[in-house]
């Protein structure tokens, strides 16, 4: 097995009395990842330990093997894009991103050529020649990736990229991040929005309180939750006759008849799914549609965060 | 050339408008205060050479050196930190003592500059065309004054979140002060050691460098411990102070945390 991008094994890092992540373990490879948790949950503290800026209090970690604190090496291979939203607002992001191009060691016309091609990659080619001081969000956050991926790092850190930027852009930048991805670079995006992590991948880091609670798919979390009721919700054309159909079955928890649907409460769904058909067949129903609400990241999210 | 990178990133903070205009008044002050000096003195009653000196030690060297200094050497860092930019800095593949150095140098040059000019429109207003060798003395020295304070100031921004309010204290407190001080003190101070270097200086600042009041004083004062710095132990001690500050301060940067706190998570 090829070495991890990124690797964590139990770190710690504390605030003085405040822990900011607590014994933190995992393996992040080439690919797209993002890094789930809301406010406050320790997300940037992990992503600036994997920068290079902060020390863990206890464990290691190691980015592309190496330990990343204040490592130039690393950094040479490593590209972030910061929260903040701090600029040198006098320059304008052409200059900004040439400025932080030529702190790479990059000079003369192959630094004009990375700037464009970066500036072009984020679609601020129009744009860039304007003061940073006049950007809006959107535009600035634009800028802040376009410095991240200059050099052409294997590693690429977003933390909260898709801040500030309208549904065009979103999209834009979602397609970018996975043909970062494709392109097999290892990149790790970090958000406190459930639904535009859904969109970016499928792979999650799942972060709380300085823990993490969770890693893998979205479906895989799920189903190690076992403590929780998985609900499944059929619309069909005889609700209560096919509620009472369920009850009673050893993968059917509960069954509620609702608004022309019937929701099913089970611990089990792999079993329920593969009884379902024959029970359909059986009691000659019409199922017009099924689906799970607790299959989406907010439902896994909220679990997580409960247990 | 990432090295000139950050020495120009840092010479363009300095040139912020703001601080421009404080830079521009301070270019200005002493020339200024000569002519205003010369005028209202008269031919008969100007002595160029005292009022030089004394505008020289008090003004250019104890004040704007220093002020400067201040502003210069904990800006070139703590502007970073406090505008959040430095992860920026950080995130570049430099060795950080490379970063802190490109630093000291861009905040050397601005220092430098700024009082190197403000000394020559000095000279210029009070002896017209003509520089005595005093001048030209003080010219040799400021910069390494500037060294010195820079490397103090920039150390200082490697371990304090606020190094303005200690430069403030140390420039216009300790280095005014503790030279006075019974005890051979002076040797703690920096500008002790310039003075001895540009020793005009040292005797227009405690002969006509304050008021009358003040002068009995730090008559009473020095005459108890007249504290006398040989020049080669001034020019050894503050190439160590500079060396031993501007090590330290790459050492402190090298290995401390500087991550700026962020909004969210």
């Amino acid at each position: 097995m090829s070495q991890p991008a990124i690797s964590l094994h139990r770190v710690s890092r504390w605030y003085g009395q405040i822990i900011g992540l607590n014994d933190v373990t995992f393996d992040l490879p080439p690919g797209l990842t993002a890094l789930l948790g809301p406010n406050g949950a320790g997300k940037s503290t992990l992503l600036k330990l994997i920068t290079g800026q902060l020390k863990p209090t206890t464990g290691s970690l190691s980015v592309l093997g190496q330990d990343p604190f204040a490592n130039p090496r690393v950094a040479r291979n490593l590209g972030y894009c910061p929260e903040i939203d701090n600029f040198y607002e006098e320059l304008t992001g052409r200059q900004f991103v040439r400025l932080l191009g030529a702190m790479h060691g990059f000079v003369g016309s192959e630094l004009t050529r990375r700037v464009s091609d970066s500036i072009e990659q984020v679609g601020m080619t129009d744009r860039c020649d304007r003061k940073l001081g006049g950007y809006s969000k959107g535009m600035r956050q634009r800028i802040k990736v376009a410095q991240a991926i200059l050099h052409d790092p294997q590693v690429i850190v977003l933390d909260e990229p898709l801040n500030g930027l309208d549904p065009v852009g979103r999209h834009e930048m979602v397609d970018t991040m996975q043909r970062w991805a494709e392109a097999g670079k290892c990149v790790l995006v970090s958000s406190h929005v459930l639904y535009e992590v859904e969109q970016i991948t499928d792979r999650i880091l799942v972060i709380y309180k300085g823990r993490l609670l969770a890693q893998g798919s979205v479906e895989g979390i799920r189903s190690q939750i076992d403590q929780h009721p998985h609900h499944i919700r059929l619309v069909c054309d005889q609700p209560r006759k096919l509620a009472s159909a369920l009850i009673g079955r050893t993968s059917v928890l509960s069954a509620r008849v609702l608004e022309g649907l019937v929701e099913v409460e089970t611990s089990q769904p792999d079993a329920f799914y593969n009884e379902l058909p024959a029970l359909v067949l059986e009691g000659g129903f019409s199922i017009e549609r099924f689906d799970s609400p607790d299959n989406n990241l907010e439902a896994v999210f909220h679990y997580l965060v409960k247990s | 050339m990432p090295f000139l990178a950050v020495l120009l990133s840092t010479l363009r903070e300095a040139a912020q408008p703001r601080r421009l205009a404080v830079t521009f008044f301070l270019v200005f002050l002493p020339a200024i205060i000569g002519l205003g000096w010369k005028l209202i003195a008269g031919a008969e009653r100007f002595d160029a050479p005292e009022i030089y000196n004394t505008l020289a030690a008090v003004l250019v060297f104890g004040f704007i050196l220093t002020i400067l200094s201040v502003l210069y050497g904990t800006g070139a860092l703590s502007q970073e930190i406090e505008g959040r930019t430095i992860v920026y800095l950080l995130t570049r593949p430099m060795p950080r003592w490379q970063i802190l150095l490109a630093k000291f140098a861009g905040a050397w040059v601005a220092i430098t500059v700024t009082v190197c000019l403000s000394l020559l429109l000095l000279g210029v207003a009070i002896f017209g065309g003509k520089l005595p060798s005093a001048f030209f003395q003080d010219l040799r020295i400021l910069p390494l004054g500037a060294l010195a304070y820079a490397g103090l100031f920039l150390m200082v921004a490697t371990l304090l979140t606020r190094p303005l309010i200690f430069g403030l204290f140390f420039a216009f407190l300790w280095e005014s002060w503790v030279p006075l001080l019974p005890g051979g003190f002076a040797r703690l101070s920096i500008m002790a050691y310039l003075r001895t270097l540009a020793p005009h200086l040292k005797e227009t600042a405690e002969t006509t460098g304050a008021e009358e009041g003040q002068q009995n004083a730090v008559s009473l004062l020095t005459s108890f411990t007249p504290t006398e710095i040989p020049a080669s132990h001034a020019w050894i001690t503050l190439v160590g102070i500079i060396v031993a500050t501007v090590t330290l301060a790459m050492v402190f940067f090298s290995t401390r945390e500087y991550a700026p706190r962020e909004e969210g998570g």
